[in-house]
């Protein structure tokens, strides 16, 4: 009698939670209706979700798509996959304020530039040619506008339950989540897989504003060019921004504390090519220079720098300075003291091989934990988890990620660089292609950088790729090909590639590399 | 082209190998150990101590905690197999489980005062 009224078990109260979430994408037919009405009665509630995935980014609606494709989605019109998103559009940093919305305006401003700078000798006269920023801006927005709604058209179609609001851990099977229009749900997981992702890295003594002191978000949303803008941190975030707003006509100036622009793994012979051309295209550099502090209370904002060995200081003065030193996990409010997991002195969320924390029904996969921050290690890590999950195994080889960087020309490479070949005492080879010795690059009048590909000496098996020329991020594909399936510089010498084509360079620095290259 | 192929790999062997379709599943329980190691990107290349002693602490209940499986799961080497591959968890036939075996999310909940009231007020107690 008081069954109705009193719920019995904490089952109980959970299985009216999550039939609220259940309830949105539910056919009410009358014999799920019989059917929820007949699973009321056991001890285990079977409307819990068989994954929860918490964070819609990248890594997390990768996963929810995954376990939708795997089956672990509509069995008789009950959704068993939920994913939690905060931000209300899915897709994370990558999409909102990320890798896609960059890439809009790296393009467009790479054509206005072009346009500016670049049609005389190909033979096009232009007219009067005008920036209209704010155009530009919407461009950029209907790319990210588009590709959210086209994960949401995913979920719906794999059957994934989309649920809008911050979900915090109460327990170790069950995420509150406080819901973007008001109200709480709990959800209950016999999995639950954490891809919360990273956020800007802060400076201490800067008070980031995201309009005169900006991160990567702010400096995507620019309302007019600044005049002067320095950017802290001269890997490829900073880089990339670095160049948008250049082609645009700010005087840019990157400052870098180590001696080498372009972040971890950019192999040293790139990086030095990379600066030089950005350095033709108008961008200055601190190389070895630590920004002490800084002030917003003028007119413009004030930073001072000195030699990270020490040295003269020197103040900069800029409309708007970028933060870009790096990104952090970002777990608050996820309610990890509740379940007590673990995190390391950088804020990653320690696991095992298998995603698996130390309760092995929570996962956690992309940038808030192990391996560096990109959204296609990522998808890699979300399809992994599904894997292991369903099938018990799961594949990501961490020898054979990519790193590309979209500035022109764009910088890729995957493997190890020279120095930490060298450092491992291995002996190995280098083989190196210009562009300027390939057919299409010549066609194209795109000419600058090469392909550099390092061997191991005694069995020729490749060990890094290092490219920095048109198409950079494109070619690597192929290279990455080669490294995951343990290829030889011979094996790809020896691979017919189509001419006239970028790739040709790719081949010929193979042929290089075991024997020698034809065209250079 | 077919004896230039002959001559060819004479001379040298690729690398690239055709390893045929992968069949992991079909082989899954005897190659793939679950234990928890190290992630293959985490910088210390350790795990916490709390790995192993969470494992350790969990129990397996009703016919999971069977002696002669157990022993086969010793210490630190819960997780290798997956869950599903200790066997099905149905009681044999004739065999019940006790509620209080189970895991403490499945027992009883105590009655509070208000349901005991509730009760011997027929549900009056529960009008405000």
């Amino acid at each position: 009698m008081f069954r109705s009224i009193l719920p019995r078990s904490p089952q109980a109260g959970l299985r009216t939670a999550a039939s609220q979430v259940v309830s949105s994408n539910a056919v009410f037919t009358p014999s799920v209706a019989l059917l929820r009405r007949l699973r009321r009665g056991y001890a285990s509630s079977s409307d819990e979700h068989d994954v929860v995935i918490i964070g819609g980014g990248v890594a997390g609606y990768v996963a929810a798509i995954k376990a939708g494709q795997e089956g672990l989605k509509a069995r008789l019109s009950l959704t068993t996959t939920a994913c939690i998103e905060k931000r209300g559009a899915l897709g994370g940093t990558c999409l909102n304020v990320g890798c896609i919305p960059s890439k809009s305006l790296l393009n467009n401003t790479h054509l206005y530039h072009q346009i500016l700078h670049d049609t005389k000798k190909r033979g096009i006269d232009v007219g009067i040619v005008k920036l209209n920023l704010e155009q530009m801006m919407k461009a950029k927005q209907t790319s990210v506008d588009g590709l959210t709604k086209g994960i949401e058209f995913l979920f719906k179609k794999n059957s994934v339950d989309y649920v809008k609001g911050m979900g915090s851990f109460v327990n170790e099977h069950e995420v509150k989540v406080d819901l973007l229009d008001g109200g709480e749900k709990t959800l209950r997981g016999k999995n639950i897989i954490i891809a919360t992702g990273s956020e800007a890295t802060p400076f201490l003594g800067l008070n980031i504003d995201e309009e005169r002191i900006v991160t990567s978000t702010g400096a995507l949303s620019l309302k007019e060019v600044p005049k002067k803008m320095v950017v802290i941190g001269g890997g490829i975030i900073g880089l990339e921004m670095a160049s948008v707003w250049s082609r645009l006509g700010a005087d840019v100036t990157v400052v870098e504390f180590l001696n080498q622009i372009g972040g971890p793994g950019m192999d040293a012979e790139v990086a030095k090519q990379a600066q030089k051309i950005l350095q033709k295209q108008g961008i200055q550099f601190l190389l070895g220079t630590k920004v002490t502090n800084g002030s917003d209370s003028g007119s413009t904002v004030s930073v001072n720098v000195e030699a990270a060995k020490g040295g003269k200081e020197q103040t900069l003065d800029a409309d708007v300075v970028l933060v870009a030193i790096g990104r952090r996990p970002y777990t608050a409010g996820l309610g990890l003291e509740n379940i007590g997991l673990e995190i390391d002195e950088r804020g990653r969320l320690v696991i095992d091989q298998e995603y698996r924390t130390k309760a092995s029904h929570i996962r956690v996969i992309g940038d808030c934990t192990f391996g560096p921050m990109l959204a296609h290690k990522a998808e890699e890590e979300a399809v992994a988890a599904i894997e292991y999950i369903k099938k018990g195994f799961g594949h990501v080889n961490y020898g054979a990620i990519p790193s590309v960087m979209y500035t022109h020309p764009e910088v890729a490479w995957v493997g190890q660089n020279e120095a930490e070949i060298k450092a491992s005492g291995v002996k190995y080879r280098v083989g190196n292609f210009p562009f300027s010795a390939n057919s299409r690059a010549k066609t194209n009048l795109e000419t600058e950088g090469f392909v550099k590909l390092i061997s191991d000496a005694e069995t020729d098996r490749i060990l890094g790729v290092h490219i920095i020329g048109p198409g950079a991020g494109e070619m690597i594909a192929e290279a990455t090909l080669a490294i995951e399936y343990g290829a030889s510089s011979e094996d790809v010498a020896r691979t017919c590639h189509a001419h006239p084509t970028l790739a040709e360079a790719f081949k010929e620095a193979a042929m290089a590399t075991y024997s020698k290259a034809i065209h250079f | 082209m077919r004896v230039t192929t002959v001559l060819r790999e004479a001379a040298r062997t690729p690398l690239i190998k055709f390893i045929g379709k992968r069949t992991i599943p079909a082989i899954l329980p005897a190659t793939v150990d679950h234990t928890p190691t190290a992630h293959p990107a985490s910088p210390s290349q350790t795990l916490p101590d709390s790995f192993a002693a969470y494992r350790s602490k969990a129990q397996q209940h009703g016919p999971l905690n069977n002696p002669s499986r157990l022993s086969s799961l010793s210490h630190g080497v819960i997780g290798r197999t997956p869950g599903s591959a200790l066997g099905p968890i149905k009681p044999n036939k004739g065999e019940f489980f006790d509620r209080v075996e189970l895991p403490v999310r499945f027992h009883r909940m105590p009655w509070t005062q208000a349901e005991i009231d509730a009760v011997e007020t027929g549900g009056a107690s529960l009008v405000p």
